[in-house]
Parts: C-alpha cells; sequence; structure tokens
C-alpha cells in the first residue's frame, strides 16, 4: 500500500474519502493498566465534509483527532489511517512532518499560542517552521489576509496575552489556515468560550466551509455540533451514531 | 567569563615563559659546548674554527666552576661567606654572544633631564662612565687591577623598588668594595688542590633578568680563572728525567691554557639546532686534528657536551612550561562546568516550555528542527561568549599593568566617596523597601548596600596591594601580550562545550511526545 505522498493539493474523487480511519485501535498504559481508548473506530469524511465528532469526556474523540492529526499512531495491529488513499499510520519522519505542515491544520480548545510571539508571528508559524517551504513570504501574505479576514490586522502586533479568548482562537485558526491545508481538525474550538463568541467562532468555519475547506470538529456540546453537516457520535471508544 | 579567565592566565603565563627563555638566551647564547672541569685545551683554534663558521656571530670561551665568596659586610671580622657560581669570561667577547654589557646594572644617567628624574638616594644619578666601562672589561682603570661584577642579588646590598631599581641597603652599595674570592682547584682526575684566593674589587653588578643567575653569579676576568684554577699555560716538566742542582725537572714545552665551556651566537635567522650540527662537526674535525698531532702536549677531553640552550637550561624553564600547561588543563575544566550550566539553564527551558514544542511540532516542525533551535542558541551563546571572553582577556592582559599598578595604588577619594554616596542612596532604597514591605526588594536593596558598603570601606581603607610586588617578585611589568593560539583554541573550546551542553537538552526537546505535551504541558 502506498505511503503518504508529497501534497499535490488536487482534489480527490467525490467518492473517494479525503480522510479515513479503518479499526483504528488505541490503547494507553497507566503504569500497569492498559487502558483502551479508541476501540475498532471506522470513520471516512469526504472532501468538504464538516463532520462533528460528537461525545462526552473519556470517549476517545481528542485521541480520535491525534490520530487523524498524525500527532500518534494507532495500537499495532490497531487499523489504519488513510489521508487521500494514503497511509500516514505507517509514515513516519519528514513526511509526517509534512503532513502536519501542509495537509492538514489543527484547532485546540486552549489556543496554544506561543506567548513569546506576536499575533502575526504566531499566525505564520508553520510558514516558519516548514523547511519545504520555499517562498516564507506567501506565508506572511496569507497570515496577513487571514487575520485582515478575521478581523484581527489591528491586532498584529499585539502578543496573545494582551487578546480575549475569541481573539486567541481566530489567531489559532489562522494559523492552522495558513499553508492552506484541506484539512481543518477543531479540538473543542469553542470550550474555553462564551456561547456569544463560540457562536462567532463557529460562524468563521462555517465560512471557510463554505469555501470548500473539510472540516472534523470534535466537540462535547450537541449545539456546537449541530452546525456540522455530519455527526459522528462516539462512545467507549467506538462510533455509535453516524448521522 | 571562561575563556576570559583562561586566555588571561596562559597569556601572562606564556609572556613569563617567554620572558623567561628569552633572558635565557640572552646569558648562554645558542649553543654551548662544554667539558668536564679538566677543561679543553687549545680553545683558541677551535674559536678560530668556530668564526670561520658561516653562521656563527660570535664565540666566547669561558670557565665555570664554583667557589666562595667573602663579603665586606658585616662590619667587624665575622663576614658573611656566599658560595657563587664563577665565570671566568673574557668581557669582550662575552657580549658579542650574551647581552652582558647590557645587564651591567649600575650606568650612569644618561642625560641630566634622567639625571633630574632620579630620586636623591639613586646611586644612579651620581654614576661616572668609569663603572660602566670597568664592568664591561673587567679592569679596574683606575688601578689596572682586575675586578670582578657580582649578580645583582648575590650581595645583601641592593634593596628592589617598586619600579625595579635599586637602592643601597644597609648603606652597602658594593662598587668599589673589595671581595675575596677562594676557589678550589681541581685535577682532570678530579683531584682537589689547594685552595686558591683572591682579592677583587667589585666594578659594577650583573642583572640578566633570572634571579638564580642574579643570585648565584659572579663574573672575573679569563685570565684570573684559569690562574686561580690551574687552568693556565703552564710549563710541561719532564719527571722522568734527573732534576737539575735546584731540584728542577727539565722543561719539555708547556701545557695549553684551558676552558671548561665555549658559548656561541647564532647568526639571525638561524636556529640553534642548525648551529649546533655545524659546530658538532667542527668538533670532530678540531679533535681529529690535535689528536692526528703528535707534537701536542695535551690531550682532548674524552666527552664533550654540546647543547642547544633550551637544552642546557631546560631544568629552568621545564618547571615552568609544565606549570603553564599545568594552567591550561585545570582551568580547561572550567569548560565543563560552562557545558554543564548551559546544560542545566537549556534543560529547564525545555521543560518549561514542553508545551510549545509540543504545539510546534504539531503544525509540522521536524524533530530535528525542534533539536536545531536549542543546538543554535547554544551556538550562538558560545559563539558569543568565546568572542566576548576573548576581548574581555585582551582588554585585561593590554592594560594588566596599568590594573596591576591600580590595585597597587590608594584609592583615588573620589571613587570611595562616590562609592559611600552609592551605599547611602542603596540605604535609601532599603528604606524604602521596607515601608513598602516587600520581601524581594528589601533582600535585594539590603545586599545591595552591604555590598557597595563593603566596597565603599575597602577602597577607603585601600592603600595599595601589589599582586606581584616588583621588591618581590623578579619582574618589574607583567607580559601584557596576548597569547593568540591559546585565545582561539580556547574560544572554539567554549563553542564546542557550549553546543556538546546544549545537545542533551536539545535531544530531550526533540524527542517530546507532541500529544503528551499538549496534553499536559
Amino acid at each position: 500500500m502506498d505511503e503518504l505522498q508529497i501534497n499535490s493539493h488536487a482534489h480527490s474523487d467525490a467518492l473517494h474519502p479525503l480522510l479515513e480511519a479503518r479499526g483504528v485501535r488505541k490503547t494507553y498504559s497507566f503504569g500497569s493498566v492498559p487502558v483502551e481508548v479508541l476501540n475498532g473506530v471506522d470513520l471516512a469524511v469526504q472532501p468538504g465534509e464538516w463532520v462533528a465528532v460528537l461525545g462526552s469526556s473519556g470517549s476517545g474523540k481528542s485521541t480520535l483527532m491525534h490520530l487523524l492529526g498524525g500527532l500518534d499512531r494507532p495500537d499495532k495491529n490497531g487499523g489504519e489511517i488513510l489521508f487521500d488513499g494514503k497511509h500516514i499510520s505507517v509514515t513516519h519522519g519528514k513526511r509526517l512532518d509534512r503532513y502536519r505542515n501542509l495537509d492538514i491544520g489543527f484547532v485546540f480548545q486552549f489556543y496554544h499560542l506561543l506567548p513569546e510571539l506576536s499575533v502575526f508571528e504566531n499566525a505564520m508559524l508553520p510558514g516558519m517552521v516548514g523547511s519545504w517551504m520555499t517562498n516564507r513570504s506567501e506565508a506572511r501574505e496569507s497570515a496577513g489576509k487571514l487575520l485582515d479576514s478575521f478581523g484581527l490586522s489591528h491586532r498584529l502586533v499585539h502578543r496573545p496575552g494582551q487578546l480575549s479568548g475569541g481573539e486567541r482562537q481566530r489567531v489559532a485558526i489562522a494559523r492552522a489556515l495558513v499553508n492552506s491545508p484541506r484539512v481543518l481538525l477543531a479540538d473543542e474550538p469553542t470550550g474555553n468560550l462564551d456561547t456569544k463568541t463560540g457562536e462567532g467562532i463557529l460562524d468563521l468555519l462555517a465560512q471557510r466551509h463554505a469555501n470548500g475547506l473539510t472540516l472534523i470538529m470534535v466537540t462535547h456540546d450537541p449545539a456546537v455540533a449541530a452546525r456540522a453537516t455530519r455527526i459522528v457520535k462516539l462512545a467507549n471508544g467506538r462510533v455509535v451514531e453516524d448521522a | 567569563m571562561c575563556v576570559a579567565m583562561v586566555v588571561t592566565v596562559v597569556s601572562v603565563m606564556s609572556g613569563f615563559l617567554d620572558m623567561l627563555k628569552n633572558s635565557g638566551r640572552q646569558i648562554v647564547g645558542d649553543v654551548i659546548v662544554s667539558s668536564g672541569i679538566g677543561g679543553m685545551p687549545y680553545t683558541d683554534e677551535f674559536l678560530v674554527d668556530l668564526k670561520g663558521l658561516t653562521d656563527v656571530q660570535g664565540a666566547t670561551p669561558l670557565i665555570d666552576t664554583i667557589g666562595l665568596l667573602r663579603m665586606p659586610y658585616p662590619l667587624g671580622n665575622q663576614k658573611e661567606v656566599n658560595h657563587v657560581q664563577v665565570w671566568a669570561v673574557d668581557p669582550i667577547s662575552l657580549a658579542t654572544v650574551t647581552d652582558y654589557a647590557n645587564d651591567l646594572y649600575w650606568k650612569p644617567a644618561q642625560n641630566p633631564a634622567a639625571a633630574d628624574a632620579m630620586t636623591e638616594d639613586d646611586p644612579r644619578k651620581n654614576l661616572t662612565d668609569s663603572i660602566l666601562t670597568d664592568g664591561k672589561t673587567l679592569v679596574q682603570s683606575k688601578t689596572g687591577n682586575p675586578g670582578i661584577t657580582l649578580g645583582i642579588h648575590v650581595s645583601i646590598g641592593n634593596e628592589r623598588q617598586r619600579d625595579g631599581s635599586y637602592r643601597p641597603r644597609y648603606g652597602w652599595f658594593m662598587p668599589g668594595n673589595d671581595v675575596t674570592l677562594t676557589v678550589v682547584p681541581v685535577s682532570s682526575q678530579g683531584k682537589i688542590a689547594e685552595p686558591r684566593e683572591q682579592i677583587f674589587t667589585v666594578l659594577n653588578e650583573v642583572q640578566t633578568g633570572i634571579y638564580e643567575v642574579d643570585k648565584n653569579r659572579i663574573y672575573i676576568p679569563l685570565k684570573e680563572g684559569q690562574r686561580l684554577l690551574r687552568l693556565d699555560e703552564a710549563p710541561l716538566y719532564d719527571l722522568n728525567a734527573e732534576p737539575d742542582a735546584q731540584g728542577r725537572y727539565p722543561v719539555i714545552g708547556n701545557t695549553p691554557a684551558r676552558v671548561t665551556k665555549i658559548l656561541v651566537r647564532a647568526k639571525p635567522k638561524v636556529t640553534a639546532n642548525e648551529l649546533r650540527s655545524q659546530i658538532e662537526t667542527a668538533y670532530a674535525s678540531f679533535a681529529n686534528r690535535i689528536k692526528a698531532d703528535p707534537a701536542r702536549t695535551a690531550s682532548m677531553p674524552n666527552v664533550v657536551n654540546i647543547l642547544t640552550w633550551e637544552q642546557q637550561l631546560r631544568d629552568l624553564i621545564a618547571p615552568v612550561e609544565k606549570e603553564r600547561e599545568m594552567m591550561r588543563v585545570l582551568f580547561s575544566l572550567i569548560y565543563l562546568v560552562c557545558a554543564g550550566l548551559i546544560l542545566s539553564i537549556f534543560w529547564s527551558i525545555v521543560v518549561e516550555k514542553t508545551r510549545d514544542i509540543g504545539i510546534l511540532r504539531s503544525i509540522g516542525a521536524s524533530r530535528f528542527g525542534v533539536m536545531w533551535i536549542f543546538l543554535r542558541y547554544g551556538l550562538v551563546i558560545g559563539i558569543l561568549g568565546s568572542l566576548l571572553g576573548v576581548f574581555l582577556a585582551w582588554l585585561v592582559v593590554t592594560n594588566i599593568n596599568a590594573i596591576h599598578e591600580a590595585i597597587g595604588s590608594d584609592a583615588p577619594p573620589a571613587i570611595w566617596i562616590g562609592s559611600f554616596v552609592l551605599t547611602a542612596f542603596f540605604a535609601i532604597g532599603l528604606a524604602y523597601s521596607i515601608w513598602r514591605g516587600k520581601l524581594l526588594p528589601i533582600l535585594l536593596w539590603l545586599l545591595a548596600t552591604l555590598v557597595m558598603g563593603l566596597i565603599a570601606s575597602f577602597l577607603a581603607l585601600h592603600h595599595g596591594t601589589l599582586i606581584w610586588d616588583p621588591s618581590v617578585y623578579y619582574f618589574t611589568t607583567v607580559p601584557d601580550q596576548v597569547d593568540w593560539w591559546t585565545a582561539w583554541t580556547t574560544a572554539i573550546g567554549g563553542v564546542v562545550f557550549s553546543v556538546i551542553g546544549a545537545a542533551i537538552p536539545a535531544s530531550k526537546a526533540a524527542d517530546i511526545d507532541p500529544v503528551e505535551a499538549l496534553r499536559y504541558g
């Protein structure tokens, strides 16, 4: 089976899943006690979909997100993750770094911005860390445009500590999108925000989805999940509902 | 700081070593030909051979032996007697091989301005040219008698001052005083003859710059030395013949005069080793010529040593060289401290920045990319630190005499008064912080006040402490040339150890699991 190859940004066949989990199992060891977090998860996400992975705390949704994003690997013989038909669960090294840098974007519940960098520097960070980015001025331009479209052009030189929660999350989304990834993985993107601000973030995500971005969003809140085009319910490490 | 310390210490020590080597070469020439105590005959002919070599600038014969010197002090009959190294020399040719003429310490002031600059108690203020010319010839011009010159520290009469000059101690200005030299002639078979003594007038004193020499060596004319040691030309009697009516044996010839050493100076750009090879060849040829001549009344010594000045002075130079290398090694251990400091600081940074490292990994930073961040900082710290260290060392070493002088002098009133004013300012800060009630500022202001107060008190009470007091140590100036080879190798070492110190936390950072980092960081 082919491993992940260099991102072509080519559009796949509409019936061909863009990101797929096949029978994925993941077990963590806490001391000598193994805890099975995912127990054979199957999930296929088509290009342009907005999938909400809904589940309670401990259901394994963040773990699934990490596996889909190439931050972690399934257990040995614990299924496979495919991006655009190519395995990422057996990929490592530069190819995996490249996958995380160019093909996907991560948004976290707690923003995870670097406090020493300005808003602008945070937003263009993926363009700076990827050695394959031949044109950093493109990243700079892209970060500028995204922050401008998110209403943050007056905040470019500010530090994350000087921003509100909603502003920080918008910077985090700009950072996730700066390299024009094909999939955005959002882990509880509104979990740390008040309802109104959370709505604003969801509007922003909806806007990017409308422009063709594939979105996978993890949430425990059914109201947030309702904004997605498809809801996948996760319980005890398994997909229990897919609608 | 580590680099600055190593470079400063090693530069100063290298300077001392160079001073020692230069002085050493100036007192023995480039190559030394030496025989046993029985001496070498026919050296006049060998000197002609040597002067015929193209690479020889000068050569001089001498006798090197030991003797006892009866000093003119103290007053009364019980005079002090010192054991000394006796060099019986031809002063004129000695000056072409060594710095003997320049090393004569007592010289008249070169001009009235120089004389005016001298203090009243400086004997040089009132000296005449004869003291120098007498020292150079080892003949007292007033009487025509042979004289003696002493190493500047042979007698107790010279008290060294901070500026390196000398003043008579206990009223004893040695030139003009008589001393009695006793030597013991020893035959080539090692048999001791009756000791011989002679009174000499001290003509001048010699300062070579090497304490061991200046403490022990005296110079007398070669002829006097040969006579005293029975190494002069003498009639050769036929002891197998019948003595005449007065009991004298018939004379069948003369035994030639002998010397125990020949010092040779190389021409510029000729190394001592090159010259030594030439002299070995020349001596072999000379010795064969003498042996082949049946008319010669004296035989050549069985063993003659031909050594370069470095080989000859090995006992003097080697300990200082070893000391320098020891210092280099010991101070280089500071590198480990340097690497350890960087390691611990970077380790703390990596622990503190675990979450940020996780973020970087999640957005595509490679493991090497994360590692390179820390390695790069280690490299930058190493390069900047090393350059700064070399600069600091250069600043200290090139100004070391001024610094040394400043430490050795009273602190200017403006500085210590200013220090007390600063202490008062800190005390006000302390009072204010006590009023505010914050513990950390109280502690910091308290420390600042105490430290500044101590510095101000020290400066006010300080009346100068020379670390290397020239009246005690044997040099007037501290070497002030940076040893650039050491400087740059130390700097490179500093960079390498900084990177090594950074590599361990950098590897830890690269190994951080992004999921763990994001979850718990």
